[in-house]
């Protein structure tokens, strides 16, 4: 067996500004070659977290190790090793893309992979246009080329997709997986669900600057208690459904049901032979699984109600 | 080409892509040197004619205008949209910037200092230098003493309205009591002190001085105060480097 590579090490990870807590007692590690999502609402304190690893800002208690480094004394040499996409930068308005590729480029010693991602982010025909003049998607992929000319081994993406267009968002997130089978490990916050669940192979959820959960996103939706079946019904009544077994409960809108159930497939089959006797029409019958947006609600309530 | 010089060139082209900038940079000194001119050109009593004793100052006033707006307000700017951050986690170091924006500011005020000093040879006689090396030399020291000096002040604001603030502030201070624009005899002599505080009081002593009179030997104590200037704001303006505005 291949040892684990941690490229890198939380350990016991804690923030404080002035009164505020924004990271408190974080533990985690993130293995080479995977894309690791780190999500929470706004103000979970993600892009603390990620400065943090990224050197730019210091740590109040605990360790943190970056490619074997630490981040804020060997800030040198991890700047020549990572890659950073921050979140709501811009450059020169009136630099060209191609300047700005030049110019980033003359960062590195060494050859970097100017011309491939040119061709990869298919950036030829903006190469002449000014960054004040390109659209958000577009923006977005110059700064991401900007972050991996050097293919960084460490790639770090803050809020990549916020503001794209859900065309452009999936178009990012092809990218993103190119950028990893070509070498990178890859951390990225977000605060879109979607986006953790369809890009990521492990998510570490954050909320109030503590680890709530910490999984792939498959084993992670396992764990939800909101799964149910969801169909389309004019005949079938709202009381028939709740008093089948194992229903937990029912949401009905307009001739759509949602059946939430501790056993689904027995309720399915009770649905089914229900409206088989009583001969009435079932359509678009789907099993439906929660989303990490469910999950994450469903942490949040717990948080409430302690 | 080196990051200094690639940046630099960069910057250059971008500073002559925003009209805006030209304009004020180029065109407003030459119009101002037109309107004094046609107010006082004729009125000048004593040895020096109006050219001679305001188209050294005007390029000294140039100094300050260039490293107040197209340096110290250009990177408060670049704090506040971002554009420094976007370096911040890359291995280039913040001298770097300071120094490609020091050699974009140099080749900005030369040009403007040239043009100032071909309209003033056009329209009102003016002579070159009587000392062209001591005046050079005078300009580079004024650069390394000024440049350092707004971009630490400028590095203090929290935005850019405020950069621009504190930089209209300074130039206006300057503009009209180190003897740039209304000569200081005429000025009450409390006033007279106040522009002796004024780093642009030494410049405009220096260029007038160089251009007219005397070798820069003769000036060790303006050159001495300007090396000062420099040497403390060439270690805060590096010391106090921001990336950001927060």
């Amino acid at each position: 067996m291949i040892p684990i590579e941690h490229v890198i090490k939380v350990n016991h990870l804690s923030k404080t500004f002035g009164e505020t807590q924004a990271v408190k007692n974080l533990s985690f590690t993130v293995e080479k070659g995977e894309i690791f999502g780190i999500i929470g609402p706004n103000g979970a304190g993600k892009t603390t977290t990620l400065e943090i690893l990224e050197g730019i800002q210091k740590a109040s208690g605990g360790e943190v190790e970056v490619l074997g480094l630490h981040p804020v004394k060997q800030l040198r040499e991890l700047n020549n090793r990572i890659g950073v996409q921050f979140q709501a930068t811009s450059i020169q308005k009136k630099m060209k893309v191609k300047e700005a590729m030049d110019l980033f480029a003359s960062f590195y010693k060494g050859k970097t992979q100017k011309n491939e991602l040119i061709e990869m982010l298919g950036l030829q025909e903006k190469l002449d246009v000014r960054f004040e003049d390109l659209s958000g998607g577009w923006k977005q992929r110059v700064t991401l080329a900007l972050a991996t000319l050097h293919q960084p081994e460490l790639l770090f993406l803050d809020e990549p997709s916020m503001g794209l267009d859900p065309h452009a968002r999936r178009e990012l997130w092809a990218m993103i997986r190119t950028l990893r089978d070509k070498g990178s490990t890859i951390v990225v916050t977000t605060h879109y669900m979607e986006e953790a669940e369809k890009l990521c192979d492990r998510v570490a959820m954050i909320y109030s600057g503590e680890l709530k959960a910490l999984n792939t996103p498959n084993e992670l939706l396992d764990d939800v208690s909101t799964h149910y079946v969801r169909f389309e019904s004019e005949e079938v009544s709202y009381d028939s459904l709740l008093s089948l077994g194992d229903v937990i409960k029912v949401e009905k809108e307009e001739h759509e049901f949602k059946v939430f159930s501790e056993n689904l497939q027995q309720t399915a089959y009770q649905i089914f032979k229900y409206c088989d006797e009583e001969g009435m029409e079932l359509r678009n019958f789907k099993f439906e699984r929660g989303s990490l947006d469910d999950l994450f609600v469903q942490y949040l309530k717990k948080e409430k109600t302690g | 080409m080196s990051t200094v010089m690639k940046l630099a060139h960069l910057e250059t082209k971008m500073f002559f892509r925003d009209r805006l900038s030209v304009f004020w940079t180029f065109l407003f000194p030459v119009a101002m040197i037109w309107l004094f001119g046609s107010m006082f050109s004729g009125s000048i009593t004593g040895p020096f004619s109006f050219a001679e004793l305001f188209i050294p100052s005007w390029i000294g006033v140039n100094i300050v205008t260039t490293s107040f707006f197209t340096l110290g307000t250009v990177l408060a700017g670049y704090r506040e949209t971002g554009v420094l951050r976007r370096y911040q986690s890359t291995p280039l170091q913040p001298w770097k910037i300071l120094a490609a924006h020091t050699v974009q500011g140099t080749v900005i005020f030369f040009i403007s200092a040239v043009l100032l000093m071909v309209f003033g040879m056009m329209m009102y006689d003016l002579e070159l230098p009587l000392y062209i090396g001591s005046t050079l030399l005078a300009l580079v020291i004024s650069i390394l003493a000024f440049f350092p000096f707004a971009l630490f002040v400028t590095s203090l604001a929290k935005n850019t309205q405020a950069a621009a603030a504190i930089s209209s502030l300074f130039l206006n201070l300057m503009l009209f009591l180190s003897g740039a624009t209304f000569p200081l005899e005429l000025m009450p002599t409390v006033l007279q002190y106040v522009s002796k505080v004024l780093p642009l009081y030494y410049v405009i002593q220096l260029l007038r001085g160089t251009w007219n009179e005397a070798p820069i030997t003769e000036y060790g104590f303006e050159v001495g105060i300007l090396i000062g200037i420099s040497a403390v704001s060439i270690f805060l303006a590096s010391r106090f480097f921001r990336w950001d505005d927060r």
